[in-house]
């Protein structure tokens, strides 16, 4: 692994949290705001309710305070006999049901009851004195007596039902003490009076005892809250009773509550298209992991291909070659990319032929079944490749080049030259084989006739010597001897039949079609031996009566005959000249070497049969070739070359004169 | 068929005729087969003369039949007639105890003096062949004794010596000598000697 590699991952590492940790903080800050604003929402609300609670005791302080400062004033005008009416009226005021008094009992110095208002017999329950004696307590006013101030009574179940507390306030007159005004105070009607229909819809208000016994509520039905309370001494009138107010749970308040929701809402659609996110980004990865391990696996196809592929655009410029390629031709891939035709790979002696394959290929008329070249390596060595060219189309089902698959086949091509000679050789052989055994049969079958003929013969000259002729008996021998040469002449009749099969065909030929056909197959030999042909045929020459093929086979022969004596020497005397020319009604043909050409012993037996002066000659090559232009009736001749090499002058009539056979 | 003449193999009828004719202007006895086989299931152990074979034949080749002849022990001399390109092989049956070849054509003169010397070759090999039967038929006659006797007597030792080793008496040895001279129809040791020259007892 490359460790450069490292810091690089960690940082991806990094990137890839930092949106989980933001998920988390924004997760966290929600959280946090929500717990906030509910921290906030139950402040302000307990905050509302305990100012409202401090205002309803205000209120109710405020309440008492007025009415026991009232009574206070009355006081010395109720403990007289009479009342005033004007007095009376302010008691009748002071009585209203918002005052929450329900009764004020006035008494003398002494507590005893002076009057009572409203009448006892407007009491709920119609109780007696005894009932309202009962419910004044004297200890409270002795207490109010001495201290000279409003005294709170305790609270106590009214005979009606309900509860009821006193308040007792001394009257003073300048001589002293007057009586007693006492004012006596529903609890029920107190709170009911007192409390704002707006405090008592928000509100639970209970009072109780200081055993902590509830006493009397003004309550609604409804659930309530259990954390918004509050609880308060209710004083005066005091003795322990406590105020308790606990809040309704109150209308969902609906502006936070949307708020709130749609902020939740939205984290959680947030969250969720952050999972689908992830999701949709571990699926593309997953995507794009496949697709890499793809490229890789063809990238790597491609690697290891020993098939050279190349890429060309329409234009013919290289976009793309494998190593397998690369190493064909020796340059690299950046040194290829973007060339455009004559490519540096070509060979230097087929570059039209190349570029005549390559705009044939590029107008889509390249042969399908791949066409074989000759390319070059960049160190000079010479290849031979078969090229097979396809349309390169792209996604879109549009062309965009040509793509080449080049396979190297030197090696086939050199294996299956060695196969040809190795064959030809033995071919040769092969025929030389068969050529000695007919000659062999050939003498055999000859000498048979003769042996006897040369017998008989002998016999007849031993019976002349003798001196004694049998005239019958020398006739039946000569007419033997006489069958025996008929025997040996047929023998000779079967073996020119044979020759005359290979009669020549007559066509008009163009001679330097035909040269120049020999030539090509000579070519890639000569290429190999690095030698030369060089042809300097004339124009315009008048065509021939003639066999192509063997007119071919005789050039070949001759061609070949000067390349072997050529071979081995050096490379400015590797060249072997073709030339033409008609002369006086003949067309005639040399085949020049710069060999170290023919002594005149040799010269002489040039075209005799099985004289060769080659290893593995058999010695019919130009005998075959002397008959060949007989047969054409032409002439085949040996000339000594001005540059010291050979000349075989090949001399052929335009116009053959009728064959008389 | 005894009377010594030269046999023909052939297969080849006008070459055949011809030699016959030749042959016969030349007195010479003889006679044709048309193939080995032929020859080879008619000849006779005692048959004299000499064969000319051609190398080159249908069916059975002239070597083939002259290795089946050496191989029967027949003695007959050998003349091989060739073309031009079989005369190595003619070479190599040469060494393997051919008489000699002639070549196709025949030069007429080389060929009857060939055939003469191989049936002259064929006589003296006859007559010696003869003698030594004779010698062996007298062989048959002696008696054990007899054998022992002469086999001292071939060493050269004296009727003394021979009587100590056989530890027999000198007389009876004399005896014995002059049977086997006798028997052998010799008159001496030393023709004796002469005779048995060769012979394995």
């Amino acid at each position: 692994m490359d460790t450069s590699s490292l810091p690089a991952s960690h940082a991806h590492h990094w990137a890839s949290r930092l949106p989980y940790a933001a998920l988390a903080l924004f997760v966290l800050l929600i959280g946090a705001l929500i717990w906030l604003t509910r921290v906030h929402d139950e402040d302000s609300q307990r905050h509302t309710l305990i100012s409202d609670v401090l205002w309803m005791e205000q209120s109710l302080q405020f309440q008492l305070d007025r009415n026991a400062a009232q009574l206070a004033q009355l006081g010395p005008e109720l403990v007289v006999s009479d009342i005033a009416p004007q007095t009376d009226a302010r008691l009748r005021q002071m009585l209203r049901a918002e005052n929450g008094l329900t009764r004020v009992i006035w008494l003398d110095g002494a507590g005893n009851i002076l009057g009572v208002l409203p009448p006892l017999s407007e009491a709920p329950a119609g109780n007696d004195d005894l009932g309202l004696q009962a419910i004044i307590d004297p200890d409270l006013s002795r207490l109010s007596r001495t201290i000279g101030r409003p005294v709170y009574g305790p609270v106590y179940p009214a005979a009606g039902g309900g509860h009821q507390f006193e308040v007792h306030i001394p009257a003073y007159s300048d001589s002293g003490l007057l009586g007693i005004s006492v004012g006596v105070y529903s609890l029920e009607g107190l709170l009911a009076r007192e409390l704002p229909w707006w405090f008592t819809e928000k509100y639970r208000v209970s009072v109780t005892d200081s055993e902590g016994n509830e006493i009397t509520a003004r309550s609604r039905v409804a659930p309530l809250s259990d954390t918004h309370s509050y609880t308060m001494p209710f004083d005066p009138p005091g003795h322990g009773l406590m105020l308790q107010i606990t809040a309704y749970k109150g209308d969902i308040r609906w502006i936070p509550v949307i708020l709130m929701s749609s902020i939740l809402a939205l984290a959680i659609i947030l969250l969720w298209s952050f999972w689908q996110l992830r999701l949709q980004l571990k699926r593309r990865l997953a995507a794009e992991q496949a697709l890499r391990g793809e490229t890789l696996f063809r990238k790597a196809m491609e690697d290891s291909l020993l098939t050279g592929l190349r890429a060309r655009d329409l234009a013919g410029r290289i976009t793309y070659v494998n190593p397998a390629f690369c190493n064909m031709v020796g340059f690299s891939a950046q040194e290829l990319i973007g060339l455009r035709p004559p490519m540096p790979y070509w060979h230097p002696d087929h570059i039209e032929r190349l570029q005549e394959i390559h705009d044939m290929i590029l107008s889509g008329q390249g042969p399908r079944a791949g066409v074989e070249v000759k390319l070059r390596r960049k160190n000079g060595e010479d290849i031979d490749a078969l090229i097979f060219e396809a349309p390169l189309i792209d996604a879109s089902g549009r062309q965009t080049g040509w793509m080449g698959s080049i396979m190297d086949i030197t090696e086939r091509k050199r294996a299956r030259e060695l196969a040809r000679q190795q064959d030809d050789r033995l071919q040769a052989t092969s025929r030389l084989i068969t050529m000695g055994e007919m000659a062999s049969t050939l003498a055999h079958e000859l000498n048979q006739p003769l042996a006897a003929i040369s017998t008989y013969n002998s016999g007849c000259l031993n019976l002349l010597e003798e001196g004694y002729i049998d005239p019958l008996e020398l006739r039946e021998i000569h007419e033997k001897i006489a069958r025996q040469a008929y025997r040996a002449a047929a023998i000779i009749h079967r073996v020119h039949d044979f020759v005359r099969r290979s009669e020549p065909k007559r066509e008009r030929i163009a001679l330097n079609d035909v040269v120049r056909e020999a030539i090509e197959l000579m070519d890639a030999d000569a290429r190999k031996r690095q030698m030369r042909i060089v042809l300097q045929l004339a124009p315009g020459m008048p065509p021939l009566t003639a066999d192509p093929v063997m007119i071919e086979q005789l050039v070949v022969n001759l061609v070949r005959n000067g390349m072997d004596a050529v071979a081995g020497l050096p490379g400015e005397r590797r060249v072997i000249t073709v030339t033409t020319q008609e002369k006086n009604g003949n067309l005639i043909l040399r085949v020049t070497d710069r060999g170290p050409g023919i002594d005149a012993d040799h010269a002489k037996r040039l075209f005799e049969p099985f004289f060769s002066t080659k290893q593995e000659g058999m010695g019919m090559g130009l005998n075959i070739c002397r008959s060949i232009a007989e047969l054409h009736h032409g002439r085949l001749a040996f000339e000594a070359g001005a540059e010291g090499g050979a000349v075989f002058v090949l001399t052929l009539p335009v116009e053959m004169e009728t064959n008389p056979a | 068929m005894n009377t010594p003449c030269a046999h023909i193999v052939d297969d080849d009828e006008a070459i055949r005729d011809a030699l016959q004719w030749l042959l016969k202007t030349r007195k010479m006895p003889c006679t044709t087969w048309a193939s080995a086989e032929e020859f080879l299931d008619a000849i006779g152990p005692d048959w004299a003369g000499c064969v000319v074979l051609d190398i080159r034949m249908e069916g059975m080749s002239g070597l083939e039949c002259f290795d089946v002849l050496r191989a029967r022990g027949n003695t007959l001399p050998v003349i091989f007639i060739t073309g031009h390109g079989d005369v190595p092989m003619a070479v190599a049956a040469l060494k393997n105890g051919a008489h000699d070849f002639i070549e196709k054509p025949f030069n007429d003169g080389d060929l009857i003096a060939v055939i003469q010397r191989a049936m002259e070759i064929n006589a003296e090999h006859r007559q010696a062949q003869s003698a030594s039967q004779a010698v062996s038929e007298r062989l048959t006659l002696l008696t054990t004794r007899e054998r022992e006797v002469m086999a001292l007597i071939l060493e050269g030792k004296y009727n003394k010596v021979i009587a100590d080793e056989l530890n027999i008496s000198m007389r009876t040895v004399e005896a014995h000598r002059s049977r086997i001279f006798e028997k052998m129809s010799v008159r001496s040791a030393v023709e004796l000697a002469q005779m048995l020259k060769g012979v394995s007892l």
